[in-house]
């Protein structure tokens, strides 16, 4: 009887859900913004609301300087990711036959852990590692390259490898959504493929390239492993300042306000990015 | 219309392997010419179409448009413009800047407003170029794409089932319109379409495909009254088809004995090919008289049985049992007076002049 209404039989279908949701996000960001008011020394919580964290993460230079590296090695790693996916995408939704085949080997990385695969990408760019290897053998350098790896270059190129998939899935659905009939009309009128891709095919992608953009960059500015593995010191980000504060340093409250200040950047910085991509579409006649 | 040649093809075939899509089609289309490629799906007319458009390469034979051959030439330089069965308006551009598309980049500014309005005026969308693409109703996408090929001011306007995607009030009135605006641009417009209806009612002439091939291309009034086979008989308008024997020829007269109505004098049909002992003959339902007597003033007269009845509004269509032949004969009559005068299983006499009826050549059977 419970199912009588339309109503009450959605509410109890999405139950589960919320109260994961509930649990599982809602309940930790508020404890987290409870947090980031509170102070702590050594062991004791002081939970005097205060804005102490906020203060001293905004005074100390070596915060900006990690989240504005984050920002632009995520920039980075995006800006890299969609431009080689495009093509990938742009084959497979247009000139590949078996597109299945296609998509599923582009899956074929998830197929192992990512530590896995960040830790292949330190044998590849390593001292002694296969790049270095292969290029002495070919007598192409004649000691070993040390700028491969622990630093941004490292950070971006893993990154751009892992995410790759993210990128191409939703740049082939919105490539894959052109009606082929829309690319012969703009051929009928006197455009060559260039024009074409640049007044029809890219606009109208634009919506999956926006989508690609933001699955990469929101979850790369806050990572923490690659980071920690192949970035080196040169490579740290913000993530890899807050692990420390929830661990070595053992300040949850101002590791909760570099937390919030990382969630508000990004957002903003996603904010913009939309608004912006949004309008240099629509400008496009 | 005149006598120059806009689009010849020569001895065109297309082919998808071992499928053969079109193979001889040779055709001359004059300028300003509404020309009408007509035929059931899958008969090749669309491939046609592309051909000329440039989309497809032919396997074989040549295309030429205003005398130069376009082997080679991609369909972005070609003196073409097409209207797609889909319309395929841009959904990221407003009116304004779907009609306009074609024009960016080559002219000025200025003049591209000015000619878009004037597009835009000219097929009833004065005023809307702000209007969103996903804004617009089927009738107006279909002007828009009209608009959007015409201010290419084309050699030729292609059209691809152009009002396929219309409900019937709306496709009548498109019919007149388009027939309108081609008349008073003395454009070439070549259409495909799977309506006979429309392709009659449209154009200048029409070309009639059947598996590839061009069966027949004539105007609309000979089409109907001169049909080159049984095929295009019986797609264009309905038709009976009964067999008849050949009795006599003198001149463009046979004498003929046709199951059913028995002997008649008929005109030969100069478009088909042989006129053979078993030969078949064509008689449009709304050439036969019906009547409860039996109609004096007619020389071929078969008395029958009323087998079925169907109402139309404008004329009722009764389908009658007669002796000596299986199917039976269907008869078209206007509603003159609103009464149904005859019912199922009801006995009527139908009449039939010579003059009227199709020599079809000889039987395929």
């Amino acid at each position: 009887m419970i199912f009588r209404s339309e109503a009450s039989r959605g509410y109890t279908l999405s139950a589960p859900a919320t109260a994961y949701v509930g649990f599982l996000v809602a309940a930790p960001l508020v404890i987290l913004v409870a947090y980031s008011f509170w102070t702590q020394s050594y062991v004791t919580l002081d939970k005097t609301p205060t804005l102490k964290n906020y203060r001293d993460a905004f005074a100390d230079p070596l915060v900006r300087h990690l989240m504005l590296r984050s920002i632009w090695i995520a920039g980075a790693v995006t800006a890299v990711t969609v431009a080689l996916a495009y093509p990938i995408a742009y084959f497979i939704a247009m000139k590949a036959r078996k597109k299945t085949i296609w998509l599923l080997l582009i899956t074929i990385p998830f197929w192992s852990s990512y530590l896995l695969r960040v830790f292949a990408w330190k044998l590849i760019l390593g001292f002694n590692g296969v790049m270095n290897s292969a290029l002495l053998m070919l007598g192409l350098i004649d000691e070993p390259l040390d700028f491969l790896l622990y630093n941004e270059f490292a950070v971006v190129l893993t990154l751009a490898h892992a995410w790759a998939p993210f990128a191409i899935l939703p740049i082939y659905v919105s490539l894959q959504k052109i009606d082929p009939s829309l690319l012969e009309a703009a051929t009928d009128l006197g455009n060559g493929p260039i024009r074409r891709f640049m007044r029809v095919t890219l606009p109208l992608t634009i919506p999956g390239i926006i989508a690609a953009c933001l699955i990469i960059f929101i979850p790369t500015v806050g990572d923490y492993v690659t980071p920690a593995l192949v970035g080196g010191s040169d490579g740290k980000m913000i993530a890899n300042l807050i692990q420390v504060q929830f661990g070595a340093a053992n300040n949850w409250p101002l590791g909760a306000t570099l937390s919030l200040i990382a969630m508000l950047s990004v957002g903003f910085v996603a904010i913009v990015f939309v608004l912006t991509a949004t309008r240099l579409g629509r400008r496009i006649k | 219309m005149t006598d120059r040649n806009i689009i010849e093809l020569r001895g065109v075939e297309k082919r998808y392997g071992t499928f053969v899509a079109a193979a001889g089609i040779n055709l001359d289309l004059k300028e300003g010419e509404f020309f009408s490629l007509l035929g059931p799906s899958g008969c090749g007319k669309t491939t046609v179409l592309r051909m000329i458009a440039g989309f497809q390469e032919p396997t074989k034979g040549s295309v030429l448009i205003d005398g130069q051959d376009m082997e080679g030439v991609p369909a972005n330089n070609r003196p073409t413009n097409m209207v797609f069965q889909s319309y395929a308006i841009f959904p990221h551009l407003n009116v304004g800047n779907n009609v306009a598309y074609g024009l960016r980049g080559k002219a000025p500014k200025a003049e591209i407003d000015q000619r878009v309005a004037e597009a835009l005026e000219m097929v009833e969308l004065g005023g809307l170029q702000d209007r969103g693409a996903g804004e617009l109703s089927g009738g107006q996408r279909q002007r828009v794409a009209l608009a959007r090929a015409l201010i290419m001011r084309p050699k030729v306007l292609l059209l691809d089932e152009p009002l396929s995607a219309l409900d019937k009030k709306l496709r009548e009135q498109m019919q007149f319109e388009m027939r309108n605006l081609q008349q008073s641009l003395g454009i070439t417009f070549v259409m495909v379409t799977h309506d006979q209806y429309e392709a009659m009612t449209m154009s200048d002439r029409i070309g009639v495909m059947f598996n590839g091939r061009l069966k027949q291309v004539d105007t609309p009034t000979t089409l109907y009254a001169r049909p080159c086979d049984q095929q295009v008989a019986s797609f264009i308008g309905e038709m009976n088809i009964l067999p008849a024997q050949l009795l006599d020829e003198t001149g463009d007269t046979l004498s003929i004995n046709a199951a059913a109505f028995g002997r008649m004098e008929i005109e030969r049909n100069p478009n088909v090919a042989t006129s053979d002992r078993n030969m078949n003959i064509g008689i449009r339902p709304e050439q036969l008289e019906i009547a409860a007597e039996k109609p004096e003033d007619y020389p071929s007269t078969v008395q029958g049985t009323v087998s079925n009845v169907a109402f139309y509004g404008e004329n009722i269509h009764y389908h009658i049992q007669v002796a000596g032949t299986e199917t039976p004969i269907s008869v078209s009559v206007p509603n003159y007076f609103h009464t149904v005068d005859f019912n199922r299983g009801d006995a009527v006499w139908l009449g039939l002049q010579g003059a009227s009826v199709i020599d079809l050549g000889q039987s395929t059977e």
